[in-house]
């Protein structure tokens, strides 16, 4: 287009069904428009976006030669990639497109009874945009090369999926786990729903999948440290925390020929400190040195060396395999990948926040995690389920479902729902007959919400088993002093009936939350979190695996509960996804980087500092200091434009002619 | 629809229509109690832990949920003729417990002033307002305390109303205020 004509703009409004053209006259605004400086051509379509309303785009440009372009819509981080490809295509560049958000930022706020209001601002806000959409540049975007490697933050059964599928894609893969081994949640359970598979069986040859591939580099016990740079350039510093056991490997670099660990766990057998392992919610015990469980991955031993009396008998024990160093300290190192995703998972609520059901309070009301490690065949009773009080086989048993789920009194309750204690309390209420005949079970359920496949049809197995479901909420429980057990009070709501049931034992299926830590881990990364404290996905529906940080992306119940297929499925979907930009071999960045006005600059340096990206430097240019833009780092966030005292700086595509022209298009109310 | 009526008054009322019809429902109803009783009655999604927690459901026929489930409907009759209405001790203990954050208690003394409205109250509390207008207690003091607090070495009076009858006055004139002894009086003669 010739530079120096007068701008011709076209604006076109959208209807979006009756999302917009509900609540305000589409007509009018575009007649007004037609009355607006600049404006060559003004029209309207129900759905701009789609093939029909593109090309309206495309073939205005070209028959109105325009110079820019305005559509009227829905919100820019819906469409704008979308108008700006329409733009291109009719031969303009892209960044000559400006979009007004009338949908978000107008109807949908002034739904009911705001007709006149509502098309009134529709008009300033088309206005403006074609105020500012006179003064757009042509901007190029500039490319960056990406890193061939990837990390995933997380290693249970989601980050493991990533690892392994970004691997199995030709990808250099670093997996990042906080504890000593890799597995999560998935290899704490017995069985899984609605299949009845056993979970290790299914999860541990994955487990071992990730060991050997070449492309994975398993780091266990390390942890994120520090997060520098952008998508395709990510320098990202990890803590290896003191292990105080050399791996085979790590032995041999030290020219112990033959030594490291080999998991023969004499070291174990020696050690003088117990303490309770987490891995079975604290009800086994394990030593100072330690492993969670027999099939670990990696299969290495750790020292805890907040309870290490450092006595060195372990050392002793090890003997010539010199495995063992008590004097470790935590290393960092640094790597550079090109993309990331975070699969940190989640916990369970302290569920004894909720004091009416009495867990911590009465010893055989547990946590349903604690469930699963005793009725799991290698947990801490080799599957025999007995209840902690007496150690004696309980012969009813009672289910709390939505526990701390579906809750709005604050605390610890969550108000989500945790979308996956349903079924596994069926499970829960199936493994009970499975093991122990004649028993009675009891299930507190609101809804029981068995949408996935083949689940409704285990409710109905389950049901048809003898299980006895009673609709009601559990509004207290108390212990019967003497024989330990639980009286649970509720209504049976469709009875109409106050409840009190005796059992033996009560199972709380507790709500999740995020894991600990995610919070700090997510900020290093840039990324948000919803309202209810899970990460914040970059769109709900059309980008549930991506985040708002480009080259970031979430896998698993970090972004919000999921069961084990949800999660796997995500796992995958957020791998092809973060693959995309390497396979690529580069990514475009949007070119919204600041400029300095080398002539205006007068190097005082003030703005380097105010960058919260270290985009910003000094630097010599034609003998002068001036300050020097990283155009990769900078995201555009015009901290440092807004602040320059001398004007030097400018924020493309948000230049202060292009603003100021918005400002007093909004203030003069159209008249020039 | 026409009610198919036996012309046996006994018939018709046992054969009558039950089920629940749009016209039964008083949207009105269910916002005067929103108003009244300050909490978001219409979040109930029934679970049953508010009947679970009141000790007045194992012993009645009360259930608190069913009148949160009427104020939802908007069953104004239903709940204001219901004389289990009256059932609530004002414990709050489902308030406590509603994991929707209601307060079930308020709503249930929502209802009672609207059913006051209606000079629907039961003998009791009528004599109780009585009572207190008479005597500035709910329950006066009687011979049997008298005695009981005379063995304990307490004044056979306390120092309330009893002791110092000429403040019953100021009582009065509050309870006149909002013609509580009045409708009471009405009521009770009306029966
Ligand atoms: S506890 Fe609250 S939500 Fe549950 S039935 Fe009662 S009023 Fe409704
Ligand atoms: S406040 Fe009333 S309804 Fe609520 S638990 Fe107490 S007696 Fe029952």
């Amino acid at each position: 287009m010739a530079e120096n004509t007068e701008p011709r703009i076209g604006v076109f409004l959208c209807h979006c069904g009756t999302n917009i053209a509900g609540s305000l006259s589409i007509q009018d605004v575009v007649d007004y428009a037609k009355t607006l400086p600049y404006v060559t051509i003004a029209d309207q379509y129900q759905y701009m976006c789609s093939t029909p309303g593109q090309k309206k785009i495309d073939d205005a440009i070209k028959e109105h030669n325009l110079t820019g372009v305005v559509v009227a819509a829905c919100s820019p981080r819906l469409h704008e990639p979308t108008f700006r490809t329409a733009t291109k295509e009719g031969g303009l560049n892209p960044f000559r497109f400006e979009m007004a958000n009338i949908r978000e930022q107008n109807s949908w706020v002034h739904m009911h009874g705001m007709w006149e209001e509502a098309t009134e601002k529709a008009k300033d806000q088309v206005r403006m945009a074609v105020a500012k959409a006179a003064k757009l540049e042509d901007l190029i975007p500039k490319s960056v090369p990406v890193e061939r490697a990837a990390m995933v933050v997380g290693a249970g059964v989601g980050g493991m999926q990533a690892a392994l599928d970004l691997a199995s894609a030709g990808i250099k893969t670093y997996l990042i786990e906080a504890t000593p081994t890799i597995g999560g949640r998935m290899s704490q359970l017995d069985k899984t729903f609605p299949t009845l598979d056993c979970s290790q069986c299914i999860l541990t040859p994955k487990m071992v999948d990730v060991g050997r591939h070449p492309n994975i580099e398993m780091m266990t016990y390390t942890e994120v440290e520090k997060v520098e740079g952008y998508i395709g350039n990510f320098d990202i510093t990890l803590r290896k925390k003191a292990r105080g056991v050399l791996t085979p490997d790590e032995a041999t670099a030290k020219g112990i020929v033959g030594g490291g660990c080999n998991g023969c766990g004499d070291c174990a057998e020696v050690c003088p400190v117990i303490k309770p392992n987490p891995f079975e919610m604290g009800m086994a015990p394990r030593k100072a040195i330690y492993i969670y469980h027999a099939q670990v991955m990696p299969l290495i031993y750790t020292v805890d060396f907040d309870s290490c009396v450092k006595c060195n008998l372990c050392v002793d024990a090890c003997g010539d395999k010199k495995a063992i160093d008590l004097e470790m300290q935590d290393e960092f190192i640094t790597v550079k990948v090109g993309t990331a995703i975070l699969a940190t998972g989640f916990d369970l609520i302290p569920i004894e926040g909720k004091r009416e059901w009495g867990y911590k309070q009465f010893d055989n009301v547990i946590s349903s995690l604690e469930f699963e490690r005793l009725i799991c065949a290698s947990g801490p009773t080799g599957g025999h389920l007995i209840r902690p009080s007496d150690g004696k086989t309980p012969m009813a048993v009672g289910y709390v479902l939505c526990a701390g789920s579906r809750d709005n009194t604050g605390g610890v309750a969550k108000a989500y729902c945790s979308r996956f204690c349903c079924m596994y309390s069926l499970k829960h209420a199936h493994q009970m007959y499975e093991k122990i005949p004649g028993c009675k079970v009891y299930l507190f359920y609101m809804d029981i919400r068995s949408f996935g496949k083949a689940y409704e049809e285990f409710y109905y197995r389950i049901q048809n088993e003898g299980t006895k479901f009673i609709r009601g909420r559990v509004a207290n429980v108390l212990e019967d002093p003497v024989t330990k057990n639980l009286h649970v009070y509720t209504e049976d709501t469709l009875l109409g009936r106050p409840v009190d049931i005796e059992v033996e034992m009560l199972v709380l299926a507790a709500a999740i939350q995020p894991k600990e830590g995610a919070d700090v881990l997510r900020k290093k990364f840039g990324v948000s979190a919803s309202q209810d404290g899970w990460m914040l996905e970059a769109h709900p529906k059309l980008n549930p695996c991506g985040t708002t940080t480009a080259g970031v992306f979430l896998a698993g119940v970090c972004q919000g509960p999921k069961d084990i297929p949800d999660t796997v499925a995500q796992a995958e979907g957020a791998a092809s996804a973060a693959s995309i930009p390497i396979h690529m071999g580069e990514v475009e960045l949007e070119p919204y980087f600041a400029m300095c006005i080398e002539d205006l600059c007068a190097g005082c340096g003030m703005c380097v500092n105010l960058c919260p990206y270290a985009a910003l430097a000094l630097g010599e240019k034609n003998g002068r200091t001036v300050m020097v833009v990283t155009e990769a780092k900078c995201k555009g966030c015009g901290t440092c434009g807004g602040f320059c005292p001398g004007g030097a700086i400018k924020m493309q595509h948000f230049t202060t002619p292009q603003i100021a022209a918005q400002i007093d298009a909004f203030f003069a109310g159209g008249e020039q | 629809m026409a009610a198919k009526t036996y012309n046996i008054p006994e018939l018709d009322t046992k054969l009558a229509d039950r089920r629940y019809h749009l016209t039964d429902a008083n949207p009105e109803f269910t916002q005067k109690i929103l108003k009244t009783s300050r909490t978001i009655a219409n979040m109930c999604y029934q679970c049953g832990t508010c009947t679970g927690s009141c000790p007045s459901a194992p012993r009645s026929s009360y259930r608190i949920r069913l009148f949160m489930r009427r104020c939802v409907l908007g069953l104004e009759d239903e709940a204001l003729t219901d004389p289990d209405l009256w059932l609530c001790t004002t414990c709050y203990s489902c308030t406590d417990r509603c994991p929707r954050d209601i307060a079930p208690t308020d709503v249930i003394m929502a209802m009672r002033n609207l059913a006051f409205l209606r000079d629907i109250v039961p003998k009791n509390f009528l004599q109780t307002c009585q009572l207190i207008y008479n005597s500035g207690h709910g329950v006066p003091n009687n011979d049997v305390n008298r005695a009981a607090r005379t063995k304990l070495g307490l004044p056979a009076d306390p120092p309330t109303t009893h002791s110092y009858p000429e403040f019953i006055k100021g009582i009065q004139k509050i309870i006149d205020h909002y013609g509580l002894k009045e409708n009471a009086d009405r009521i009770l003669k009306g029966d």
